[in-house]
């Protein structure tokens, strides 16, 4: 069995039972009944929590005249998501806000809160990754959908009818492959940032593993970015009219 | 030059070869073959991708130095960019750890 984290632990020993008749009832197989609940699936949790309590904190604080420093950060990510979403989707890219916001807060935070003592990233778990890019994937095929309807297909079949059949299977195989570079830049970054953190800690304990903490810190931040702006591309080029 | 260019051909190889024939050799040496290779191949990638993330951090410098009022749109590409061509190296880090593992 895998080493648990304290939070981990707490939530198995409190959840346990529901947590094993919920799989049960989706007939998936637990390796361990008592411990139905892996680290990354607690972190996420945990990271959803503090998220909810951040916007429900927002929502409550707002104010025109005295905006505290809450409204302060939500204002500038929303300005920041709104500003690439303008430069990359352009017109009608107010839809798109709401979902690339709380993507970019979501991994942002869970790469960060790999950085405290005590916590791990959700991200370094190949599982997490999936199913953002997963999410991402559906969420644009279904906005491609929306706003082009049936001609959404053309955007699969290329400029000349008689090239469409290998066009089709070239487009179906790049998409595909959209979800396993999304997923496998993020995991591997924050797998490999750990990793290096610990590599050097078993070097040298003193001083040089944080160098590589600061540099993790800023992969960090700027994979949450790069999951951002790829979200953003996809969903400007599902959603733009060709013809 | 010429000489020294086919010697490091036929080495290159070899070592690619080795394996293969570790294959009856026994199983420790074929461990130790794994690790060689997992070396290379991790220093190979991590070396071009560098050789290719200097050339487009380069570029990026350039074109900033020449037109500093169009730094978001370059500053967006660059880290597309570059996330782009470090996904190459993530990808051989994680298929070296999950043969590794």
């Amino acid at each position: 069995m895998p080493e648990q984290l304290v939070f981990t632990r707490i939530l198995n020993h409190a959840f346990s039972a529901p947590a094993d008749a919920v799989l049960r009832a989706l007939h998936v197989n637990i390796a361990d009944p008592a411990a139905p609940m892996s680290n990354a699936f607690a972190m996420e949790l945990l990271v959803t929590v503090v998220l909810l309590v951040y916007f429900v904190v927002v929502r409550i604080s707002l104010s025109v005249e005295k905006p505290n420093a809450v409204q302060h950060t939500a204002e500038y990510v929303h300005e920041f998501v709104s500003e690439q979403g303008e430069s990359i989707i352009g017109h009608g890219f107010e839809r798109f806000t709401g979902y690339l916001s709380v993507l970019v807060l979501f991994i942002l935070v869970m790469n960060l809160i790999g950085l405290v003592p005590g916590l791990e990233s959700p991200t370094s778990n190949v599982v997490v990754p999936l199913g953002l890019a997963l999410v991402t994937f559906f969420y644009y095929h279904y906005e491609g959908i929306r706003s082009n309807g049936a001609g959404y297909i053309k955007q699969f079949l290329g400029p000349v009818w008689w090239l469409s059949p290998l066009l089709f299977v070239i487009e179906v195989i790049s998409h595909c492959a959209r979800v396993l570079s999304l997923t496998v830049r993020l995991y591997a970054n924050m797998f490999a940032g750990d990793l290096v953190t610990l590599a050097f800690f078993s070097l040298i304990p003193i001083g040089v593993p944080l160098v590589f903490l600061g540099l993790h810190l800023v992969v960090s931040l700027v994979q949450a970015y790069v999951f951002m702006l790829l979200a953003t591309i996809y969903l400007s080029l599902a959603v733009s009219h060709e013809h | 030059m010429k000489m020294m260019k086919y010697i490091f051909m036929t080495l290159a190889v070899l070592l690619i070869a080795t394996p293969a024939f570790a294959q009856e050799a026994a199983n420790a040496s074929a461990k130790g073959m794994l690790y060689i290779g997992a070396g290379i191949g991790m220093a190979l990638a991590a070396g071009l991708c560098g050789l290719a993330q200097g050339k487009a951090t380069a570029s990026a410098a350039e074109a900033l130095a020449r037109n500093p009022g169009a730094r978001p749109g370059i500053f967006t590409f660059l880290i597309l960019g570059l996330a782009f061509i470090e996904s190459l190296a993530l990808f051989t880090f994680v298929i070296i750890f999950i043969k590794l593992a």
